[in-house]
């Protein structure tokens, strides 16, 4: 695609080609110029992506051929407990009560208790005879599907820091997402939306906030745009005050007033691209109410994902954005990101189960189960999954035994489960083990730096190519750490 | 001492300064103990053999084997085998991974022989064959003899980088023109033309004060016509009390300035302000840089406290975030000191020091033991909560207190004495008055017997105030004896959470005073938490007696007639009617409703004394070398010392904090030390053109750019101690410039040679920043309110907390129409509008801001109610000033705002949008216009 194509009339005359192929300096005309040229390989030779100001989200080629061109990752906030999900312990079930022997007698939040069995059944499922709890029946039948990994493990056992590893690759505030850094290296397929989402849960923002989505010390363009099918866009439309043909006659004014500018200003890439974002703004004005509008979707979708269920809002809303984010990435949006819980709340509005797991985890469940499930099947049925990477996780998992006093398991990062499916991820695969207890990962230990790691791989991402100079280093989402997981590639 | 250190690239990563611990260390130990017999066994069998040839014998084994991971191009683990002294230094991990004459003890003949398959060398390919094996144990017992001089590979010296060296000055005269335009004239380019005077004064009123120049003083400047025109202009610039507004923005950037603590809870930092203010003031002053990093380190001890903010400005945990184990607590606390280095390094050296604390750093010539010297300068410093001397402050509460002395006292009479038959008010987190039978007393003990919630947590009491007869709190100058942590804390007159007495205790506690001479007390105040944030931990079951002779104690209140607690009936503050004979309510309602206003000037302050969140001066803690940064894992005790490759500082490891910070301050400060001057003339140099003579104003490590104009940066920095260390002269300096004062057009040939204009062919013109569009927008619509200093005003319906930051329109409300600067800074969290426009974030140091355009600006900018209703107010201004002729109007607004005369063609084409569209449609675009938000 010829990037002048983006830009108003007047941008395109007066950054003419021309004036662009004389130039063989730095920065600003080389990148204009290739991407004039259509060589837009710049991310494929030197590992790094080259920006055109003028347009960011042009796309871009990945290092390596990506199996996956889009991604949703469907984000548990609050650590969503292994052991009553994916990871079955039978030894656990024969020692309920019993202390754990050697184990800690303070975690994180206080003195350990007995080991608890796991609160729901489990059961083998499908093909694979996959194990797996009765607390998420909808997921389960799907796991033949799935790539679990059980063996994850985090460098903090606090949900904020823990978020922002899962998220950024450091437990620090301030470094950039997953998505952004995704959105900074391929662009996007869609010029009418951003090119990376955050739908946030019904029930408010995860711990993390922000972090989870923001762009850290990358370019501000590849921060996530949150909104959900409830809340829209801030800003998407002026004050009601203002009528839409003054707001049009204004627009036009400005474009017209900045054109003006530009010419006064001849070849300067910085005021053309503010021409081209109005331009991308005005696009997104129809663009995104449109894709939020889903009275188009007809009643076996919503009975599918469990949106038309009046009985519980939470769950109509969680499914509502599930919907939401196949709708992006039908149009191609890059990286769609799902949260499914909120914000500390002694575990009421998250995984977070200290206290009182089982009640609180029944709740949960049946918010997260069905709609994602239905996301999943609906994705696979419409011939999506070919091309999306879907992915579920959550910060940390939790300990065999529960807390002194209470019906509830503690913080454990030390070895907990995710799992992905769809493009390019092998199905039926349980790679990582914990052990008997499920207390920590013993096999085929992967810290977090490898499950994002591999996401990038996924998307054609050399994770050690990727990189952004900031304060005297060359950054990267895995730190300098980070193996490919290829045990559940396809 | 110079140290020379190995230069490592690193496979495909990069080093960071936030790496982690893995598992790695701890299998280590595992493969120890299992090859300890393997390998002695190895050994019976070698001993007889032939001395072993380095280059005949070793070196082709490395090559074959190791040298694809270990060599050259990749050095996994940081271990290169290619090299004697890298090799002999070792890795990451385990080093010294060769340890001379002694096989068993040396990682590299474990990891070749181990056999515990994921541990293995080489990982991949075939294992060395048993001869290899042997030939390399033999090697290494016999002293990992390896010649000198005869690696195939040299390796380059970290320590021999431009920034480490002494500033050189070459002879002659200089000036930043003559040393521009060398470099221009080597590229066949030059200097463009003198800007008009309207583009220059626009130009430098944003740069030096952040707003646009008035009509006023366009005019007043066109006219001037003598030869000191632009400088007047600057002095007139840089003595505003704007321009410190403008210029600590640039350096809280830095510093990852922020009201809120970070991280999940993102909590209020209630007392940060005061830092932001002593940057302000600090820039107003001129205070000389080298002062201003004095300050900053070790303000304690030149009684500017509130700089020592600096070491504080990192997100950080709070206990409650804390894991209650102690590795979490370990591990928590180097993070915080880690901030601190990471903070030092980057803002005053421009070196990333805190990528030595897990490992040696890659590319500069930085071990890891330096970077634990250099946290032992702060082995002695805790985040929290300070009283601060500060005049101002003190005149100002003594102003409030003596409203308020009157009205307390009036109160005093109403209240239900404690301890009778009158029942009174349940206990209050806030505050509690205990009403006494005058009684003469040395001092008073107050016993907790139970609290509120069945006792399950330690009570705390903050701040316990004993009146005498005369209103004055005695407890102030009194002794405290009690169990628990921070008793000091209990008669500090500083309020708040962080700063009350923590009972050691469940459910109970003994605090004891001792007045420092016998007084008559008649009232007693106490609270849990002063400020009224935190409701738990109350005592509830009490007792308090008073030391009437040596030893003895008569009871002189307690909990008996309290009613019951109820949380719904906490008081705001002290003398609210629930203490006072219900007779008295009447009156009582008058006195509170005086009383309320003083009461919230007085919170601003903590109670009466100016806190800062700033350094609490501790009794160092021993600090140890950690391996691999692991806090469970301690080596040896390290000493306060500064980075080992310049003129070291060292001092004995039992100084005291203060001696500590002082010492590394001077030495960053020294004249001598090469990077300080070079990293502030360059940051300012930036602030000013955009780019900085080094681009990575924070790295002037090898991984940094090199400076485009090395020998003006190093003359500007000799120019600058020479004159005292003086930010304001140096601006004059640069922005008098016929660099600074030239053109900005943009020209084929400049494009051609040097697109972004780092050799300065024209001015850099660029976007002005978020702060600087909100300041203007208000000051052109005539509604920026000029009021300095303070608490920060919200852009959020919340200070901090779990349940997120939700906007609120900020400019709605009076104090919303201050200084952006003065907006109370979320971490993290982005301003609704102007966040978008590259505002940093307060998570890591920022010392550029990035040039982004987006759609979500385009958005925020057109469609906010901030910008609807500013130019609603821009139009009402413009129809003050003007009549109603839609010509004069936009032409006033062109003046106000674009600071210049409209076109022809855009008064034509002006007339007929505002006829039919309105004034405040026309004042929306023009906010919005590419020139109202460039610096030309």
């Amino acid at each position: 695609m010829n990037e002048a194509e983006n830009l108003s009339p007047h941008g395109q005359h007066l950054l003419g080609r021309r004036s662009f192929l004389s130039n063989n300096a730095t920065a600003l005309s080389s990148i204009a110029l290739s991407s004039l040229l259509g060589s837009d390989n710049a991310l494929a030779a030197s590992g790094k992506p080259k920006i055109d100001p003028k347009n960011p989200f042009a796309p871009r080629q990945s290092h390596h051929e990506a199996k996956a061109k889009n991604v949703v990752v469907i984000f548990c906030a609050g650590a969503v407990s292994q052991l009553e999900t994916w990871d079955y312990k039978p030894e656990l079930i024969k020692q309920d009560g019993k202390p754990l022997a050697g184990g800690p007698a303070v975690t994180f939040q206080g003195p350990a208790g007995n080991l608890a069995r796991p609160q729901y059944a489990f059961r083998q499922r499908g093909q694979t005879g996959k194990w797996v709890s009765d607390m998420i029946p909808h997921l389960a039948e799907l796991t033949d599907d799935f790539a679990f990994v059980h063996s994850l493990t985090s460098e903090s056992n606090t949900h904020g820091p823990a978020e922002n590893f899962l998220s950024t690759g450091f437990a620090q505030d301030g470094f950039p997402s997953v998505g952004a850094w995704l959105s900074y290296a391929l662009g996007s397929e869609n010029s009418d939306l951003p090119a990376f989402v955050s739908l946030l849960d019904p029930r408010g923002i995860p711990q993390a906030s922000v972090n989870n989505w923001g762009a850290g010390f990358l370019p501000a363009e590849f921060q996530g745009t949150s909104f959900n099918a409830k809340n829209p866009i801030r800003h998407l439309t002026p004050p009601a005050t203002i009528s839409k043909t003054s707001d049009q006659a204004a627009s036009s004014f400005l474009q017209r007033m900045n054109a003006r500018h530009l010419e006064k200003n001849p070849q300067d890439g910085n005021l053309a691209a503010r021409i081209a974002s109005y331009e991308l703004a005005a696009r997104m004005q129809l663009s995104v109410p449109e894709i939020s509008d889903l009275s188009s979707e007809p009643d076996h979708i919503l009975k599918l994902y469990g949106a038309d269920d009046e009985s519980n809002p939470t769950k109509a809303g969680y499914a509502k954005n599930c919907i939401l984010a196949r709708r992006l990435l039908e149009k191609g949006v890059r990286f769609v990101q799902l949260f499914n819980g909120a914000y500390a709340s002694g575990g009421r509005l998250n995984w977070d189960g200290h206290s009182k797991l089982k009640e609180q985890y029944d709740g949960h469940a049946e918010i997260m189960d069905q709609p994602t499930a239905a996301l999943i099947k609906d994705l696979k049925q419409r011939g999506l999954l070919e091309d999306t990477l879907v992915v579920w996780c959550t910060e940390f998992g939790r300990m065999p035994m529960f807390q002194k006093g209470a019906q509830g398991r503690d913080h454990n990062p030390d070895g907990f489960t995710c799992w992905m499916t769809g493009a390019g991820v092998k199905p039926g695969v349980s790679h990582g083990r914990t052990d008997d207890l499920g207390r920590k990962a013993i096999e085929d230990v992967h810290p977090l730096y490898d499950f994002n790691a591999t996401i990038l791989h996924l998307l054609g991402i050399d994770h050690e190519r990727l990189t952004y100079f900031h304060n005297g280093i060359e950054r990267r989402l895995t730190n300098v750490e980070g193996h490919v997981i290829k045990e559940i590639l396809a | 001492m110079r140290v020379t250190q190995v230069r490592w690239t690193v496979d495909g990563g990069i080093p960071n300064s936030v790496c982690c611990i893995t598992l790695e260390t701890l299998i280590f130990r595992d493969v120890m103990r299992r090859l300890s017999i393997f390998c002695s066994l190895i050994l019976l069998n070698t001993l007889e053999a032939a001395p072993v040839d380095f280059v005949k014998e070793v070196r082709p084994i490395f090559e074959s084997h190791c040298y694809d991971c270990h060599g050259e191009d990749k050095q996994k683990s940081g271990l290169r085998l290619d090299v004697k002294s890298a090799a002999l230094t070792g890795g990451d991990n385990h080093s010294p991974d060769i340890v001379p004459g002694k096989a068993g003890a040396s990682p590299l003949i474990q990891f070749l022989t181990t056999e515990i398959k994921d541990e293995r060398m080489p990982p991949k390919g075939e294992r060395l064959s048993a001869a290899e094996i042997d030939t390399l144990t033999r090697w290494v017992n016999e002293g990992a003899n390896w010649p000198d001089g005869i690696d195939l590979v040299t390796l380059e010296d970290t320590s021999d980088h431009w920034s480490f060296k002494p500033l050189t000055v070459q002879p002659g005269d200089h000036s930043i023109d003559s040393l521009i335009d060398a470099k221009l004239r080597e590229s066949g380019l030059s200097r463009s033309p003198e800007a008009d005077r309207r583009t220059w004064l626009r130009r430098v009123t944003f740069d030096l004060i952040g707003l646009p120049p008035t009509p006023e003083e366009i005019a007043s400047f066109q006219k001037d016509a003598s030869p000191n025109a632009y400088a007047k202009v600057v002095d007139h610039l840089l003595a505003s009390p704007r321009y410190g507004e403008r210029w600590a923005q640039h350096w809280l950037d830095v510093v990852r300035y922020a009201d809120t603590h970070g991280f999940e809870v993102n909590t209020e930092r209630a007392y940060a302000w005061p830092y932001r203010d002593y940057v302000i003031k600090a820039f107003n002053a001129n205070t000389p840089w080298d002062q201003f990093i004095r300050e900053q380190i070790a303000g304690d001890a030149f009684g500017k406290a509130e700089a020592t903010g600096f070491l504080v400005t990192a997100a950080a945990l709070l206990p409650g975030q804390i894991g209650k184990d102690a590795e979490s607590k370990r591990l928590a606390r180097q993070d915080e000191l880690g901030e601190i280095v990471i903070n030092t390094g980057e803002a005053f050296l421009g070196l990333s020091i805190g990528c030595a604390r897990c490992h040696n750093h890659k590319f500069d010539p930085i071990p890891a033991r330096d970077y634990y010297s250099m946290q032992a300068f702060f082995a002695g410093v805790r985040y929290g909560d300070r009283p601060v001397e500060n005049p101002e402050v003190d005149a100002i509460v003594a102003g409030i207190q003596k409203h308020l002395q009157p009205l307390d006292r009036e109160l005093g009479t109403y209240v239900i004495p404690a301890g009778g038959d009158v029942s009174r008010a349940s206990v209050s987190a806030k505050a509690n008055i205990e009403k006494l039978q005058p009684i003469k007393a040395t001092g008073i003990r107050f016993t907790i017997k139970a609290t509120i919630s069945d006792n399950l947590r330690e009570p705390f009491i903050d701040e316990l105030e004993v009146l005498n007869a005369n209103g004055i709190n005695v407890a102030l100058d009194a002794t405290v004896i009690a169990k628990g942590s921070k008793k000091e804390m209990i008669n500090d007159g500083v309020y708040g959470n962080e700063s009350c007495w923590r009972s050691d205790a469940k459910g109970g506690g003994v605090v004891q005073l001792a007045f420092a001479s016998p007084e008559t007390i008649q009232q007693i105040n106490w609270g849990r938490d002063r400020t009224g944030k935190y409701p738990d931990r109350l005592a509830s079951d009490y007792l308090i007696e008073a030391e009437v002779a040596p030893g003895k104690w008569q009871q002189v209140s307690d909990s008996s007639n309290r009613a019951a607690f109820d949380p719904k009936l906490a008081r705001e503050a002290l003398y609210q009617l629930p203490d006072l004979q219900p007779a008295h309510h009447a009156r009582a309602r008058e006195l509170i409703a005086a009383r309320a206003p003083f009461i919230k000037e007085l919170a601003q302050y903590g109670g009466g004394k100016q806190i800062v969140f700033a350094v609490q001066s501790i009794l160092p803690e021993p600090m140890h070398l950690l391996n691999r940064g692991d806090p469970e894992q301690p080596k040896g005790e390290v000493e306060p010392a500064s980075l080992s490759f310049l003129k070291p500082v060292a001092l004995p490891k039992d100084s005291a904090d203060l001696d500590r910070r002082k010492a590394l301050a001077e030495w960053i400060v020294d004249p001598e030390n090469p990077l300080t001057a070079r990293v502030v003339v360059n940051r300012i140099w930036q602030w000013h053109f955009g780019t900085g003579l080094v681009a990575t104003a924070n790295d002037f490590g090898n991984l940094g750019v090199e400076p485009s104009h090395p020998e003006l940066l190093d003359w500007l920095a000799a120019k600058f101690i020479e004159s005292g260390w003086s930010v304001k002269d140096l601006h004059r300096r640069i922005v008098l410039s016929a660099t600074y004062r030239q053109g900005h057009t943009i020209h084929a040939a400049g494009l051609e040679k040097d697109a972004d204009s780092r050799l300065l062919w024209r001015f850099p013109a660029r976007r002005i920043e978020s702060e600087v569009i909100r300041d203007s927008i208000l000051a052109v619509s005539g509604q920026l309110d000029l009021k300095m200093y303070g608490r920060g005003y919200s852009m959020f319906n919340s200070r901090g907390g779990t349940g997120g930051f939700k906007p609120i329109e900020s400019h709605q409300k009076p104090e919303g129409r201050r200084r952006m600067i003065y907006a109370y800074k979320v971490r993290m969290e982005q301003e609704a509008v102007f966040g978008a426009f590259d505002c940093p974030d307060a998570g890591q140091s920022a010392p550029t801001r990035g040039q982004s355009t987006t759609p979500i600006q385009a958005l925020n900018l057109f469609n906010s109610q901030f910008t609807v209703d500013l130019a609603a107010e821009f139009a009402k201004r413009i129809e003050s000033e003007t009549s109603d002729k839609v010509e004069e109007q936009i032409k006033r607004v062109w003046a106000i705002a674009l600071g210049r005369e409209p076109t022809p063609i855009e008064v034509t084409e002006v007339t007929t949008f505002v006829s039919t569209e309105g004034l405040p449609a026309l004042c929306r675009v023009i906010f919005n216009s590419s020139e109202f938000l460039f610096l030309p």
